[in-house]
């Protein structure tokens, strides 16, 4: 199993956070800074992981988690994608869920938290 | 006299170092909850346990244990000091003795909230904030509110619309704006939290400010000075955001650092929560170090719908270092215990309260508890703050 993950996220302060985080650990972060560009980025690369805002500026992530999971690159029925959200709307984690999430994480994220989250679907390359 | 041996801030997780002269949320690195540190090595030299007692009443006589540097700055309604109630009638009933409410609906406000908010608003005060802001289950917008009008500081409370009308009647009349969110707490957070980015208010959420921890953390002086600086054997205590059981477990290190307890053994940790969101339990049980989001939230104890706090792995850490336990009880069983403590010991709770109640029930039920042991439950509020909502 491969470590690339991909963050779909437009503000840049989260995605230097989460960025540190995981490279750390030895996962490969690719970067996507809105939803249209972060399914393309899916549909052309190897992606083990997506971790995904909702509140994108052009479409939102439930849409985004949608298009992913009905792309005709087979393998992203499968990939496992968390949602990151700051609640900002009632219901988001039934949304995120209903729409092809596989879990749900509230913001501020907390780094701890994101290492065992990605570590429960995709093993860390570099010893902890 | 020293009126703060208050020395740094520490990251719960990375261990990074703030500094107290500085206005601070959690940590930018890691995200998780700032820790307020004192030197305790000196103030066991130069602070007398003895002296405490006979200071006026109050949560300040802690003072040198309390983060407010200079006391001016202090905002205060009397806040502190509740009283210890046995309660023979319902200890005899389950066969407990030695069985307590820890009433703090006493507390301005009418709520365990005012020691917290009272400790965040006056530091706020201190670092010069002239505006916060807080999502809120109910009680917690109320006190804010009442500390922020005696402080002078502008004041903006987001609370789900199904919040109880005294919370938010109590937030309005002391000078808050008020916005009523359709959902959960959670969701009144993730709006605060835009806000405070926004617009720069100071947001003073559960955990996301280092000091309501301090102000909540009083509650375990309080109790092993009336128990002659010994501490109980089992303190079931509501569970939200838990800031009163982190801040508790604290006291205990604080005091155990201080040589102030006769005893050093520390009670059993039972943190209760409602079955419609009980997140704590699914948690400690499944042996997880942190919370899966409760989806649906959903019961009559307004200050427990809280889908994830935002330190639950200390939370988590804390029941567990202290060998306790965590549990969910239905709202019928909180409801039926709120009677029974208005009826057989003349204290109306509120329904977080009583959920406490309900659950030791069900863990004598278990024999997790045992007959000759000193238990101490926490009544968080007043019952007459939810009069539209869970007495019926």
């Amino acid at each position: 199993m491969g470590s690339n993950i991909l963050y779909i996220e437009d503000n840049p302060d989260n995605m230097m956070l989460v960025k540190r985080a995981l490279e750390s650990r030895g996962y490969i972060l690719l970067e996507a800074p809105n939803g249209l560009h972060g399914v393309s980025v899916a549909e052309q690369q190897d992606v083990d992981l997506i971790l995904l805002d909702i509140n994108l500026p052009d479409i939102d992530g439930y849409e985004v988690a949608r298009r992913v999971r009905a792309s005709s690159k087979h393998a992203l029925a499968y990939v496992p994608i968390i949602a990151i959200t700051a609640n900002a709307l009632k219901g988001d984690a039934e949304k995120a869920l209903s729409a092809g999430c596989d879990v749900y994480m509230s913001k501020p994220i907390n780094i701890r938290e994101l290492w065992a989250r990605v570590e429960a679907f995709v093993p860390a390359p570099s010893p902890k | 006299m020293k009126t703060s041996y208050l020395t740094d801030l520490t990251c719960s997780d990375c261990g990074r170092l703030f500094l107290i002269n500085e206005v601070h949320t959690f940590c930018p690195d890691c995200q998780s909850t700032l820790i307020s540190n004192y030197d305790l090595a000196t103030a066991r030299q130069e602070v007398d346990r003895d002296m405490i007692q006979i200071r006026p009443k109050g949560m300040w006589r802690w003072h040198e244990l309390l983060p407010v540097q200079n006391p001016e700055n202090i905002v205060s309604l009397g806040e502190g000091d509740t009283p210890l109630l046995r309660i023979p009638r319902v200890g005899n009933e389950l066969g407990l003795p030695n069985l307590f409410v820890k009433d703090e609906s006493s507390n301005p406000t009418g709520s365990f909230k005012a020691r917290g908010l009272c400790a965040a608003i006056s530091r706020a005060k201190e670092l010069g904030v002239k505006k916060v802001i807080i999502p809120t289950a109910g009680n917690a917008g109320g006190a804010m509110a009442a500390y922020a009008a005696r402080a002078g500081l502008q004041a903006l409370i987001y609370m789900p619309k199904d919040t109880p009308t005294a919370n938010i009647q109590e937030s309005r009349i002391a000078g808050a704006e008020v916005i009523l969110v359709e959902g959960l707490i959670s969701d009144a957070a993730g709006m605060a939290g835009v806000k405070a980015r926004e617009e720069g208010w100071f947001d003073v959420s559960t955990f996301k400010e280092p000091y309501r921890a301090e102000g909540k953390k009083i509650m375990g002086y309080e109790l092993a000075e009336v128990f002659n600086w010994t501490l109980p054997d089992v303190i079931l205590y509501p569970t939200g955001g838990g800031t009163g059981l982190v801040g508790m477990w604290k006291a205990f290190a604080e005091m155990e650092a201080l040589g102030w307890l006769a005893d050093v053994k520390r009670p059993r940790m039972v943190s209760v929560q409602a079955e419609g969101c009980a997140p704590i339990p699914k948690a400690f049980h499944a042996g997880a170090s942190f919370c899966d989001f409760w989806l649906g939230a959903h019961t009559v104890a307004s200050g427990l719908r809280v889908p994830k706090s935002f330190a639950d792995r200390i939370i988590l850490s804390n029941i567990r270092e202290s060998n306790g336990t965590a549990i969910a009880v239905s709202d019928e069983a909180l409801i039926t215990a709120q009677k029974k403590l208005a009826a057989q010991e003349g204290i109306f709770a509120a329904p977080e309260g009583a959920a406490c109640l309900a659950a030791l029930e069900e863990l004598v039920k278990q024999n997790w508890v045992k007959s000759n042991e000193r238990i101490v439950i926490f009544n968080t509020g007043s019952g007459l703050k939810y009069l539209d909502q869970a007495v019926n």
